[in-house]
């Protein structure tokens, strides 16, 4: 999932339709995100690549949601209703997924698990 | 007819008395009149049914606009039982002067039908007569001979709707009088009201005449009273009947139909009458401004009916009028009884009332007095005419109320977006009378002067701004703004000043004579901000209202005259609360994009600009300078923290620990009592503000402000500009800013460069920015021959270079970062081929500061640099490098006195965001600012420096030594939220 600058990134991705839940005035996804272009990238256990600054879940709460819909702790989010997720702050990609006026997000994630299966198909 | 006109203007000098006295009289004379109105009625009434020819259709008509008029002067109510009466006489006095017939059969009718109204005066039986004319039309021979029949009979009221309705002229008609009523009323001075003006009209025309005051001769006549002053023709008199003609012609004969054409015609005019909402000149406000799709509908609304009241508007009104609260005395009286005629008879008609009235107007605008009669008048009547500007503002003075309303709303239309006309107003001395208006008990007086006044302010003539000035326009704009609470007044009053405030030689007028009336009267209130919070309520948000708008317009743009005018608006009990209590509610509520908050940003901005030094008390805070403050990077001092800069995170105890500790825990002085006042300006709370308006606006003008704020407040050598430094990096501000150079917008992408240029003086934040930062920053700049697709101004892309100079000056880390950002090749560029000469020298600079750094040369070579390569270019050096100072003029200096720089290098970053006014009438020019700028700072001592010697030996950079340091220095940023539910 590292990249190369400059070089175009190839990446298994599943979509990921998350449906808010409505908790009087909040909306509810039921997950939280780790990482960001502003945060520490070695401190993030999910990443292979300690420099990737990408978002990661890293919690789901159980029967939200975000786990109805699939997510999986350790999902790299690539995009949010087509927004680019790989090189965002952790407080923009918060507030990507946040919109009070969108009921749905559609996520484009990736995950080890999906990369290696698909390796294991070619191989 | 003729006859009539003529006596009408005789009549005008006659006064009321004399019209009741001559009465008796005058109905004899009628009465013969009517004879030979007979005669001439056979005769009129075929060509008038044919199509129109000229006088004699063209009296019918006039007659029944008359009546019309009439109709709507006196009271709806009245209409069907005069309508029915009218038919009658039509039929009599068609030829006859409309007057004539008219008032004797509303003799007739009155006594009929309406006693009550006839006992009450000569003028009410006047007012009949008019109604009659209308229904005279209606009645008349073409239209619906059978419809007066109608009428007479017990249906008179459901009639009378229907004749109403149908006959679209008879309205229209009415619309039409309307005007000339008005001009009537003013004439009748006698508090009775509408009937009594149009008795003394009647009288005014009769009198010559001997027709009865009762004749639409009053209806024209209203004009002749002004006209008398001027001299107007009898045929002036008729520029209504001429209107009406076309009504007879079309209108009357297809009644509905017609109505409706004459209406469709001037329905277009009408709507390009809109733009007369507009006209106020709601300033700058620009696009934005401001607003000015509020003010428009406003504008729309008030110039309808100023227009109409001015002139015709009156007409179309009507109904309005009926229901909304007359200005019109008489007009109140009537509206009783209208009333329940109203709806049905008016209802459908007045929309398209309205409309025609619009066009009247419209047409009567550009005539202006001097313009030629309307597109229509001049097709169908050569005799129609305007009262000129001269008359206009000798109506200003008229003793009767609704006749100055009408003067000064006629007066608002004529000033719209015609500059001349402005002009004119000037010089016919009208400013004074206006803003005598403003005192005026009578709201509609006040307002429709007050609407004038702001048409007039508008635009970049000041003259016409210091004419207001001169004759104590501002105190009575405040006063005014004291007085009332009627919401449109407070908007008009409140435009003006913003308008009258765009002129620099104004600004400390206002704020001598408004700034804390505006304050106590819009700005806090409006803000929801409270003195005393009630607990147990939620703090109120802000409201953002036209009223709102343009005050903190016309204090944005008074808040840049200079350091009195920002110490007074510091000063001024409660604004600076007010305005950050607004721009948190504004926040709060995501709703940033608006005028009145780019207002409030741009306030903030223009008083953060050198607070460090006029702030009372400033002196208490200021960083010694041979104390190098903590975020400051001094030549020496850097070489001693450089190693342990780079080398680790923290840099506890390496440095001297106080300014050391102050910086990185920000020990805010301790505060025994809430902030409030001025000091909030710099306080770091207001860091959190700025970054969100900067995150989440998408108002460039709001952008620049809120980047300008950060660069004012960061600026400088004090304590405060210390902690505001560090805050932003611990907000995370630096990635906003950074991503913000990439907008579109030239001016922000400008504040955005000068404000990291400033942060940079804390070192932390020059590595930081120094290694994120420098794809953003050379990106902007053109390379080689081509502009970016950007295209940045010269004073963007000095600015960027004097950043990446800031940036790269004693940080050969830096500059590594900026040669890999290939920005070498650019730089050669620019230093080579500009066409600009500040351009030139900015980038000479940049790379003189990457050459000097030893370290990097041999990489540089390898790149196929030389040493010529950084050299100034024989243009620049033509200068010399010493003898540059002088001329270099950049506005953005670079911040780090290199050479012990003085303090003032370091203020004359500071941009003085003077007012920007989007709508182009920020007073400042740019090139004040420069002149501020420049007055500020000293020239930088960069020849001084002799930048390619200066090389510090710092061999041991190595980029691995470096921490890896996010933009957000995460050594600062205590736990930093490591995930977040979302």
């Amino acid at each position: 999932m590292s990249f190369i600058p400059g070089q175009p990134v190839t990446a298994v991705v599943q979509r990921i339709e998350i449906c808010k839940l409505r908790q009087c005035d909040n909306l509810i996804l039921g997950f939280s995100i780790g990482g960001g272009i502003d945060q520490d990238p070695g401190q993030n256990p999910f990443s292979e690549d300690k420099t990737d600054k990408g978002i990661y879940v890293t919690r789901v709460s159980k029967g939200g949601p975000a786990e109805a819909a699939g997510l999986m702790i350790g999902d790299k989010i690539m995009q949010v209703n087509g927004w680019d997720m790989t090189m965002v702050t952790h407080d923009q990609a918060r507030k990507r997924l946040t919109k009070k006026n969108e009921d749905v997000v559609r996520l484009l994630v990736t995950r080890k698990s999906l990369e290696d299966a698909v390796r294991n198909a070619m191989v | 007819m003729e006859e009539c006109d003529v006596h009408s203007t005789a009549s005008i000098l006659a006064s009321v008395k004399e019209q009741e006295a001559r009465f008796e009289r005058l109905t004899r004379a009628l009465e013969e009149e009517r004879r030979t109105v007979s005669l001439q009625l056979e005769r009129g009434t075929l060509p008038s049914t044919a199509s129109g020819t000229q006088s004699l259709a063209w009296q019918q008509m006039v007659m029944q606009e008359q009546s019309p008029s009439n109709q709507t002067s006196l009271a709806m109510m009245q209409e069907p039982q005069e309508i029915v009466e009218e038919t009658v006489t039509i039929e009599e006095d068609p030829g006859t002067p409309t007057s004539h017939v008219s008032v004797v059969t509303s003799d007739d009718g009155t006594t009929r039908r309406t006693e009550t109204k006839v006992t009450k005066m000569v003028k009410t039986v006047t007012t009949r007569t008019v109604r009659q004319v209308p229904l005279g039309p209606d009645g008349v021979p073409f239209p619906e001979g059978s419809s007066p029949l109608g009428s007479y009979t017990n249906s008179i009221d459901r009639r009378f709707m229907k004749n109403g309705e149908r006959f679209s002229t008879p309205q229209a008609t009415s619309t039409l009088t309307r005007s000339y009523n008005n001009y009537s009323d003013s004439y009748g001075e006698t508090p009775e009201g509408p009937y009594r003006h149009y008795g003394l009209h009647d009288g005014y025309g009769d009198l010559p005449d001997s027709y009865g005051s009762l004749s639409r001769g009053v209806n024209y006549r209203p004009r002749y009273p002004y006209m008398a002053s001027s001299g107007y023709r009898p045929e002036n008199s008729y520029t209504l009947p001429i209107r009406k003609d076309d009504y007879s012609h079309v209108a009357q004969p297809q009644v509905p139909l017609g109505g409706t054409v004459d209406l469709n015609r001037s329905q277009p005019e009408r709507f390009q009458a809109e733009p007369y909402g507009l006209e106020d000149d709601r300033r700058s406000l620009g696009p934005d401004d401001d607003e000015p799709y509020d003010l428009e509908s406003d504008y729309s609304t008030a110039n309808r009916r100023t227009v109409g009241g001015a002139n015709h508007g009156r007409h179309m009104r009507e109904p309005p009028r009926v229901r909304g609260g007359y200005e019109d005395p008489i007009e109140a009286d009537l509206i009783d009884d209208r009333h329940p005629y109203m709806p049905n008879l008016y209802s459908a008609p007045l929309a398209q009332a309205e409309l025609g009235s619009l066009a009247s107007l419209d047409r009567m605008g550009p005539m202006g007095g001097r313009r030629s009669p309307s597109a229509d008048s001049v097709r169908k009547d050569p005799r129609w005419r305007d009262p000129d500007l001269p008359e206009v503002i000798a109506m200003l003075g008229h003793p009767v109320d609704p006749v100055k309303s009408n003067a000064a709303a006629y007066l608002q239309h004529l000033c719209y977006e015609n500059d001349k006309v402005k002009k004119e107003v000037r010089h016919l001395k009208g400013v004074p009378l206006l803003v005598g208006l403003l005192d005026h008990p009578r709201p509609e007086v006040h307002r429709k002067a007050c609407g004038a006044l702001r048409n007039i302010s508008y635009g970049r003539d000041h003259d016409n701004k210091v004419a207001i000035k001169n004759c104590d326009g501002i105190p009575a704009l405040i006063r005014l703004l004291r007085k009332t609470s009627d919401m449109e007044v407070r908007e008009l009053v409140t435009g003006t000043l913003w308008n009258l405030s765009s002129y620099e030689p104004l600004k400390m007028v206002i704020i001598n004579h408004g700034l804390q009336t505006l304050t106590n009267e819009v700005i806090i209130p409006h803000s929801g901000w409270e003195q005393e919070p009630n607990e147990d309520s939620k703090p109120r948000d802000a409201e953002w209202t036209t009223v709102f708008k343009n005050t903190s317009g016309c204090l944005r743009n008074v808040s840049s005259d200079g350091a009195e005018a920002r110490r007074r608006l510091r000063e001024c009990e409660g604004l600076v609360d007010a305005l950050l209590h607004a721009l948190q509610s504004a926040v709060g509520k995501k709703d940033m994009d608006n005028k009145s908050v780019e207002n409030c940003v741009c306030i903030m901005r223009n008083l953060s600009y050198h607070v460090h030094k006029e702030v009372p008390g400033a002196e208490k805070f200021q960083e010694p300078s041979t104390n190098q403050a903590p975020g400051s990077v001094g030549p020496q001092r850097k070489k001693k923290d450089d190693a342990g800069c780079f080398g680790g995170k923290k840099t506890k105890g390496r440095k001297n620990g106080e300014s050391e500790k102050s910086y990185d825990t920000l020990d805010l002085p301790k505060r025994t009592e809430p902030t409030k006042g001025f000091e909030l300006l710099y306080q770091p709370e207001v860091v959190r503000l700025y970054l969100s308006l900067l995150t989440e606006s998408q108002n460039y003008n709001t952008l620049e402000a809120a980047a300008g704020a950060l660069q004012n407040l960061s600026a400088g050598q004090w304590t405060w500009s210390n902690y505001i430094r560090a805050t932003v990096r611990k907000e995370k501000g630096l990635p906003i800013l950074v991503e913000l150079l990439r907008s579109d917008s030239d001016k922000v992408v400008r504040a955005v460069a000068i404000a990291l240029r400033n942060l940079s003086m804390d070192r932390r934040n020059k590595d930081l920015i120094g290694s994120y930062a420098m794809r953003d920053l050379v990106s902007n700049l053109p390379s080689g021959q081509q502009r970016p697709a950007k295209n940045l101004e010269e004073d963007t892309v000095v600015a960027v270079l004097n950043t990446i100079h800031e940036i790269v000056t004693d940080s050969s880390e830096n500059a590594r970062s900026l040669i890999q950002a290939q920005a070498i090749e650019k730089l050669v560029a620019i230093n080579r081929t500009s066409q600009s000469q500040r351009e030139t020298k900015a980038a000479s600079y940049v790379l003189q500061a990457v050459w000097s750094h030893k370290e990097l040369r041999n990489s540089l070579a390898k790149d196929g640099w030389n040493k010529t390569h950084f050299q100034p270019t024989a243009t620049s050096q033509a200068k010399g490098t010493r003898s540059n100072k002088p001329a270099y003029d950049d506005t953005t200096l670079p911040l780090m006195e290199k050479n012990q720089g003085n303090k003032k290098s370091i203020s004359g970053d500071m941009i003085p965001m003077d007012e920007l006014d989007p709508d182009g009438y920020s007073t400042i020019d740019q090139k004040d600012k420069d002149c501020k700028y420049k007055s500020g700072d000293v020239s930088s001592d960069l020849a001084e420096r002799e930048p390619l010697k200066n090389d510090t030996n710092r061999k041991q950079f190595v980029r691995t030594n470096r921490p890896a340091v996010n933009l957000v220095d995460t050594c600062d940023v205590k736990p930093q939220p490591v995930d977040s539910w979302v």
